[in-house]
């Protein structure tokens, strides 16, 4: 079944207040370099890329490499002037792209 | 060789779907729901034969007693006379009592003065490291180490010589061994001594899907709610409010089940009533079943666990269950109830032994160590397993018996689960 990623983005904040945001996607991020029992190279497949935007706007981005653990996590900032929508998005080695966005009511 | 019940008997399932209604989830022990919950009563709830998970201990323990079966070798009745002083290889000794290869090793229980650098013993056992100025007898020391019930029917020494574990001959070496410690251990660091050791605190947020990927389960088990099933029906056809028909259900669980003449917990319970009304099929001991299990759970959080304790059938189970979990299995020869009992509170090597209190409010629980979900009858059989004896399948009527016993311990206690545990 398809993994569902797991976020933290408050529901509210006050016009330009610095939040906090938390993003977690399961995934084996397999990297390529194991080998199976009979000694056959595993083959590679990470989540490679992760993005976050505001409005549509990009706010953060971050291309990821072989050597990061399971289920990659980033905790990052973000300024928030307007109500809007964050969008987060992971693209997979396989081409899968898996996205989820989350409204915040800026007051 | 009987087929899991899952693979069988369709007509039967159907017929059961047909006469499947909404059945109110019990709001308490006792709580009878008016109409039983249609349930696949025929054929068993996991694999058969059952398989040994992968990765773990591949060692056939069947000439040792297990839950099912009392095989070990009685307990010899008399020492076994030694002549003369025991003279053996003392520094032979010294590396059998740490070989964590062999016996698991005495200082999994034993402070030892310096034998495997005083690292990480364990308080089981009394501390050894002034033994040799304690004026014991050699033939004592011998027969503690070959087989101590012949001193102590109580103890929970494992019997060393009588289950061929170590020779004669190795005995020896460790008698000669014990007999050179005359003075205090000194330990590295203050974890490193076990009386000193702090006893863990777990204080993760297990309900933050962040922190605990146990929680990973809610999500997959709410999408599989609402998942038409082999039937055209899913969980959601009758329990179309979770939320609130679950409040407390998996705290009234395991429960005496009189048309299967055992103990259901939440699990088995899942597959055969799954199996009766959406036709899915959900053995105990898959991805679909721990997550079902997980969320049942996660629906009852914060209820206090109110198990049938009073009924006629369920005092039985109990009696049964604490019999069984006293009960000397196993290689190591040990009962659940000597850990969780009389060794409650004590460290065996670097892990705690709990009390049977606390041991069951937060299963299923998210294994750091593991990476994988463990409901409470693979705990059960990891228990068996690491003591050296055949697990059973998990949907053994044994390990009901000792569930609703030890469900019954834990009464009151808040179910909190998935729980995150090492």
């Amino acid at each position: 079944m398809a993994e569902t990623p797991k976020i933290r983005v408050p529901k509210t904040a006050k016009k330009g207040e610095v939040i906090e945001i938390k993003t977690l996607m399961p995934h084996i991020m397999e990297s390529g370099q194991r080998k199976d029992k009979d000694g056959k190279a595993i083959p590679r497949k990470i989540i490679n890329k992760f993005t976050a935007e505001f409005n549509g706007k990009p706010v953060f981005s971050a291309n990821l490499e072989p050597a990061i653990a399971a289920n990659p996590y980033m905790q990052f900032f973000a300024k928030v002037d307007a109500s809007g929508t964050f969008k987060f998005t992971w693209t997979d080695d396989d081409g899968t792209v898996t996205s989820t966005e989350q409204k915040i009511d800026v007051a | 060789m009987r087929a899991a019940i899952l693979s069988t008997g369709t007509l039967a399932v159907m017929a059961i779907a047909v006469g499947a209604f909404l059945v109110a989830a019990p709001t308490s022990a006792g709580a009878q729901a008016k109409k039983a919950a249609p349930l696949e009563l025929n054929g068993d709830a996991a694999a058969r034969p059952w398989k040994r998970y992968d990765k773990w201990p591949k060692r056939d323990e069947s000439k040792w007693s297990t839950l099912d079966a009392v095989k070990s070798p009685p307990a010899p009745k008399d020492p076994q006379k030694i002549t003369g002083p025991i003279t053996g290889d003392a520094a032979k000794g010294e590396k059998l009592v740490a070989d964590r290869g062999r016996g698991g090793s005495c200082l999994a229980c034993h402070v030892m003065g310096p034998a495997g650098g005083a690292n990480l013993p364990g308080n089981v056992g009394p501390d050894l490291s002034e033994i040799g100025s304690a004026g014991r007898e050699d033939e004592w020391l011998f027969n503690y180490i070959y087989d101590a019930r012949v001193y102590n029917q109580d103890t929970v020494m494992p019997p060393w010589g009588s289950h061929g574990v170590f020779t004669d001959a190795e005995i020896r070496d460790m008698v000669a061994f014990l007999k050179t410690l005359k003075s205090p251990a000194k330990f590295k660091t203050v974890l490193d001594d076990p009386n000193k050791r702090p006893a863990p605190v777990e204080k993760r947020e297990n309900l933050d899907s962040l922190e605990n990927p146990g929680m990973w389960a809610v999500d997959k088990a709410k999408a599989l709610w609402t998942k038409s099933m082999a039937s055209g029906k899913s969980c959601n056809t009758c329990h179309n409010k979770p939320e609130t028909q679950f409040k407390t259900w998996a705290a009234s669980m395991p429960k005496w089940e009189p048309r299967l003449n055992k103990v259901l917990g939440v699990e088995e319970f899942v597959t055969r009533h799954a199996a009766a009304t959406t036709g899915a099929k959900w053995l105990m001991e898959t991805d679909e079943n721990r997550d079902m299990s997980i969320y049942l759970h996660f629906l009852a959080n914060g209820a206090p666990i109110d198990v049938d304790t009073k009924s006629a059938p369920a005092k039985a189970a109990i009696k049964r269950g604490e019999a069984l979990a006293s009960r000397k299995i196993g290689e190591l020869n040990f009962a659940c109830t000597d850990c969780h009992g009389k060794a409650a509170n004590h460290w065996i090597r670097g892990q705690w032994l709990g009390e049977l209190k606390g041991q069951y409010d937060h299963f299923p629980t998210w294994r750091t160590s593991l990476l994988a979900v463990w409901d409470i009858r693979q705990r059960f059989q990891w228990c068996q397993v690491n003591i050296r004896a055949n697990e059973l399948p998990p949907d053994a009527k044994e390990y009901g018996d000792i569930e609703l016993y030890l469900a019954a311990q834990n009464e009151g206690l808040k179910v909190s689960v998935p729980g995150i545990r090492h």
